[in-house]
């Protein structure tokens, strides 16, 4: 119970903070519908091309604009004056890093609230049916990004080129996570992919349990000063 | 039979990279003991408190808070002793209430208005507890700090210069407050510059330069050795006139 309190009470106050700075989210989304407009024009009036490569384009999109929120995760703690303010209270660490995955991953999700719909119109996606599954492996691909990326953000705090070190240490673990969600996506929304979903969503969920489980464990020792 | 100490420190050190902010440091604090630490800055003091509250895991040496071996029960020491940082470790963008409420929520309680509101008229902040931090003058946002401490009984306090950026009134209660948790019997350490009253009548006073205790005894015993038996320093401490907030240590 307390451990849900206190995950609640670091999502509250970061959500309040976003609520009122809105330092994260404008910018992710702009920074987001920019991505794919670049691909878009990038690559031209090809819609067959465009609608093969559009799983790829639009998870290029969520990671890059991803690692913009991943880099502001503690950021209110670095002016509150660094990890230690949360640190004051006693109860499970754990519950830290569960607070903070959560407002990333919420973050965003509300991002790709606004992705989806853009990457359809301008890669000729056909979502029309297929909203509940693909919203279902951009969670899954989701909570995989944000569990690797929490936990690295914590660990790269204290780094003086952390903004380069970020990318460096989380972009190679989310390969398995970035191929199962570009594969399923692309299996249901372009019909000329081969391959069936359901092995892809079977690798997304075994590496989301296998880094949520590994990071939740191994969190506390990245607090030790 | 002496009862255990509320602190007992054996050969800590503390390392950050190459450099030693602590260096074999052994201090015994009694229960319900006043402590007064002084020393210039870089001495030690701030990294002194944070590994007795379980924030620095010290390098060398053992740690023992109110009978809990560090790391070991970092927990249960943060469960019984708080720490007022020199900082704060205020959300700028919440309001006064609303950073209370955080802290109360992370310690696993889910606390009432009134309880807030109590804590905020402690330290004659309930008008300005809806504004947001950010617009705080540094004296409110150490006052708002001092309330968040208030909020849990504990057995341990540790303060890091709550003097600091505060007013005669500010002064007066933090003065106040150490005297009333000296009253329930907590355990009380404290860092400082200043030669405030909680530190002229402290019950030890231990001074650190570079990361080592090189002096402990009372404050009285103190002053006696930095200026002389007490009828020739009468003279000098009224000639010395505006000087007073100082402790004389260099900082």
């Amino acid at each position: 119970m307390e451990v849900w309190l206190r995950t609640w009470a670091i999502l509250w106050k970061d959500i309040l903070i976003e609520v009122r700075t809105k330092g994260t989210f404008n910018a992710m989304a702009f920074f987001a519908a920019l991505i794919l407009f670049i691909f878009s024009f990038a690559i031209g009036p090809d819609f067959d091309l465009l609608r093969r490569i559009a799983a790829g384009l639009l998870w290029v999109g969520i990671t890059f604009t991803g690692l913009l929120a991943l880099a502001r995760t503690y950021h209110s703690e670095e002016l509150a004056g660094g990890l230690e303010a949360l640190l004051l209270y006693p109860g499970e660490p754990r519950a830290i890093f569960l607070g903070k995955l959560v407002g990333n991953l919420a973050v965003l999700l509300l991002v790709e609230v606004i992705l989806y719909p853009v990457a359809a119109v301008l890669f000729h996606m056909d979502l029309t049916g297929k909203i509940l599954p693909v919203a279902g492996i951009a969670f899954l691909g989701t909570l995989g990004f944000s569990v690797i990326g929490t936990f690295y953000a914590a660990l790269t705090l204290h780094l003086r080129a952390r903004e380069v070190m970020l990318p460096l240490l989380v972009l190679p673990l989310l390969v398995p996570v970035l191929l199962g969600a570009v594969s399923a996506t692309a299996a249901l929304v372009d019909p000329a992919a081969a391959g069936g979903v359901a092995g892809w969503v079977r690798l997304l969920i075994a590496f989301d349990v296998l880094y949520f489980v590994v990071c939740t464990w191994t969190f506390p020792v990245l607090l030790e000063r | 039979m002496a009862a255990d100490p509320a602190l007992r420190l054996q050969g800590v050190g503390k390392r950050f990279g190459r450099t030693w902010a602590l260096r074999s440091v052994d201090l015994e604090v009694q229960p319900g003991q006043l402590v007064a630490l002084i020393g210039p800055n870089g001495a030690g003091k701030t990294t002194l408190l944070k590994a007795v509250g379980g924030l620095h895991r010290a390098t060398t040496g053992t740690t023992e808070v109110l009978g809990f071996t560090l790391p070991e029960d970092e927990d249960m020491v943060r469960v019984h002793s708080t720490l007022l940082p020199p900082h704060g470790y205020l959300y700028e963008q919440l309001t006064g209430l609303e950073n209370l409420r955080f802290a109360r929520l992370m310690a696993g309680v889910r606390p009432s208005r009134r309880e807030l509101d109590a804590a905020l008229e402690r330290v004659d902040l309930v008008e300005a507890g809806d504004e947001r931090v950010g617009g705080y003058s540094s004296g409110m946002k150490k006052r708002l700090a001092i309330a968040r401490l208030l909020l849990r009984p504990v057995e341990l306090v540790l303060m890091d210069e709550p003097y600091a950026s505060l007013d005669a009134g500010g002064i007066d209660l933090v003065d106040t407050i150490i005297g009333e948790l000296r009253g329930s019997g907590a355990t009380v350490l404290v860092a400082s510059h200043r030669w405030e009253r909680a530190i002229r009548e402290a019950d030890r006073l231990v001074v650190m330069e570079r990361g080592r205790i090189t002096w402990t005894g009372t404050p009285g015993e103190w002053m006696e050795k930095r200026e002389g038996p007490a009828d020739t320093r009468r003279g000098r401490s009224e000639a010395r006139g505006a000087d007073e907030g100082d402790t004389g240590t260099g900082g």
